[in-house]
């Protein structure tokens, strides 16, 4: 992955008769990067990955690649190709065919056209479907026709809205692994488009966390987990407790009823602020041993973890523990400094 | 009770109506009347009907229904096309104002051309005010041609319109983004994929142009016979009704030829076709 700006978009807004989709967005890819853009449906992800496909235009702004304005080129001359939260497989077409299509328009030597779509198909694991239709095919079959339709072309970008949102957990493990072992041959930038955040965490080098058309933070996976800029990411990028909270001084935050001692500084003197610790962070003791003690209210087996609600009397934290408590029980809570994160309030 | 019995009424309604008018044309056509009255096997008809003062209509009806389909795939296939994508809230009242005529009497539809086309009638008229000649407009291949178009042309707009609303934007987008510009999308997937409906087109407007009489007799003149008219003459007028299901024996299968190889280029397998 390089530092060279790939694509870079400029004050791009986006309004469909009165909504307005996106709000001046600017935004740069790094070549060779995989770029998630996370955010719940209507967010305007999807919007601004058909603006860089080119199937819309900006109402306001100007997008770059490769230094080069290409707002106004039509879809068919950019160097990017996508695949399809359908697929959108020709069904007219077999699986050679598919893949082949682009190359055909290309009008490359024939032999040539044959032995790129045949690697390619291999690459995908799909040797010897040259001749299925797509109705023959699995939705992960189909979803590999579909990588390799766009990536027997060589693109610049790989372009993927919600590729992997029709297919049952399992597959969508495995094609997770897959994607990524194939961009690391191959070496393209992709740019993904998902609302899972478990699979932006795990397949990004940079995740845009958006929200109502506007970027909420754009960071490392890490980064974004582990230092939210707001509530909204701290509550969309894994579980969250958010709770009002005064800042009384540099390092030192009142919450629940307590003082905490924490790493954030800046904000100023008795500060009202969001104070984010998420349920994994939060170690349940002995009641006596606790900086704040509740009542389990509820357990729920989740698998490797409980999943604990417990009142504190003003507050429900959401605690996740290895240990088994009962409903009913008292027990007590340590949150270290590094575990509180603290924000200013999002807006009302 | 079995569910498949609730298709019973269906069968008894595809025998009386279909099954039994079939073998009734078999039986006739393979019949005459004898000298005593009753009534004998016979070939004759068959024969007869192959002699070339019919095949020549036959050939002519052909022709015809062949160039009155080409010209409606011409002019529908634009329209279905400019329908289907037309992003306009009007369309469907342009579909409505398509399908009108075909709420009149068919009939009544072809008259309206006699008024239009007549050598007093209204385009004449409209000539003479431009200081132009009467030009013989009725009574002629041309204008059997022209009823023909007229009365089928939405056969041929409807269903290509219903595979064309129906394709996946998805896939129109696909090929652009695979570097097909709008005249290889539309070379490369949105006609092949029109391409069930074209058929569809074709059937419902070369079957009804190749049996018609109507048009033929009224826009055509009398002179001018098709297979049709032959058909209706021989039932009504000359009152052989031997003779009259052997021509009919044999438009039948004409046309059933002509669906099986219309059939066999329609490759899709499933979805878009009417039936």
């Amino acid at each position: 992955m390089g530092d060279k700006h790939l694509i870079e978009l400029k004050n791009v807004s986006k309004t469909f008769d009165t909504t307005e989709a996106l709000k001046n967005i600017n935004l740069y890819i790094r070549d060779g990067e995989f770029l998630t853009l996370l955010g719940p449906s209507g967010c305007g992800k999807t919007t601004l990955l058909r603006l860089l496909a080119g199937f819309e235009m900006p109402t306001e702004g100007r997008i770059f690649m490769d230094g080069a304005d290409m707002t106004d080129m039509p879809p068919h001359r950019r160097r990017l190709n996508t695949v399809f939260q359908r697929y959108a497989l020709f069904e007219h077409l077999n699986v050679f065919d598919n893949v082949a299509f682009g190359l055909k328009i290309k009008k490359l030597d024939k032999d040539e056209i044959k032995q790129r779509v045949g690697s390619m198909l291999e690459l995908v694991g799909l040797k010897g479907y040259d001749k299925r239709t797509a109705s023959q095919l699995s939705g992960g079959q189909q979803q590999r026709v579909a990588i390799a339709r766009a990536l027997v072309n060589e693109p610049g970008v790989l372009l993927l809205d919600e590729p992997l949102g029709a297919l049952d957990l399992q597959l969508r493990k495995d094609m997770q692994i897959e994607l990524k072992k194939i961009r690391q041959r191959l070496g393209i930038t992709f740019v993904f488009v998902t609302h899972d955040q478990e699979e932006a965490l795990t397949m990004s080098d940079t995740i845009v966390v958006m929200k109502d058309g506007e970027i909420q933070q754009i960071g490392t996976p890490v980064d974004i987990y582990n230092e939210p800029k707001n509530a909204f990411v701290a509550d969309f990028i894994g579980e969250s407790n958010i709770l009002g909270g005064t800042m009384l001084k540099d390092y030192s935050v009142r919450f629940s009823g307590r003082t905490f001692e924490c790493l954030d500084a800046g904000f100023g003197e008795n500060a009202d602020v969001d104070v984010v610790v998420r349920p994994e962070d939060i170690k349940v003791v002995e009641p006596e041993n606790g900086m704040i003690a509740g009542v389990v209210k509820s357990v729920l087996f989740m698998g490797v973890h409980y999943e604990l609600l417990v009142d504190t009397g003003e507050f429900t934290y959401q605690v996740h523990t290895t240990a088994k408590y009962s409903e009913g029980q008292q027990v007590g809570f340590v949150i270290l400094p590094d575990d509180i994160h603290i924000m200013r309030p999002s807006e009302p | 009770m079995k569910r498949s019995y609730f298709a019973l009424p269906y069968t008894v309604w595809m025998a009386i109506l279909i099954f039994a008018p079939m073998l009734l044309i078999l039986f006739y056509a393979f019949t005459d009347e004898s000298a005593a009255g009753g009534v004998v096997f016979t070939l004759t008809n068959i024969i007869e009907a192959f002699d070339p003062l019919f095949t020549g209509v036959l050939l002519r009806s052909v022709w015809l229904a062949f160039v009155a389909t080409a010209i409606c795939l011409l002019l529908g296939y634009p329209v279905a096309y400019m329908l289907a994508r037309s992003k306009s809230k009007n369309v469907t009242s342009l579909l409505v104002l398509f399908i009108l005529p075909m709420w009149m009497n068919f009939l009544l539809r072809t008259y309206a051309w006699l008024v239009l086309l007549d050598n007093n009638g209204l385009l004449n008229s409209l000539f003479a005010l431009l200081g132009l000649d009467k030009v013989q407009l009725l009574y002629n291949q041309n204008a059997v041609v022209l009823g023909m178009v007229y009365n089928f042309l939405p056969f041929m707009v409807l269903p290509i319109h219903s595979v064309l609303v129906k394709i996946d934007k998805y896939q129109i987008e696909a090929a652009e983004d695979l570097g097909a510009d709008s005249l290889t999308v539309f070379r490369k997937v949105i006609f092949p994929l029109s391409v069930p409906g074209v058929i569809t087109g074709i059937m419902m407007v070369f079957v009804p142009a190749i049996t018609t009489f109507a048009i033929s007799r009224l826009l055509g003149g009398s002179q001018f016979m098709l297979f049709g008219d032959l058909i209706e003459n021989q039932f009504i007028f000359v009152q052989n009704w031997h003779f009259g299901s052997a021509l009919s024996l044999i438009m039948l299968v004409l046309v059933l030829v002509s669906l099986a190889l219309t059939n066999k280029f329609d490759k899709a397998e499933d979805g878009g076709r009417l039936w």
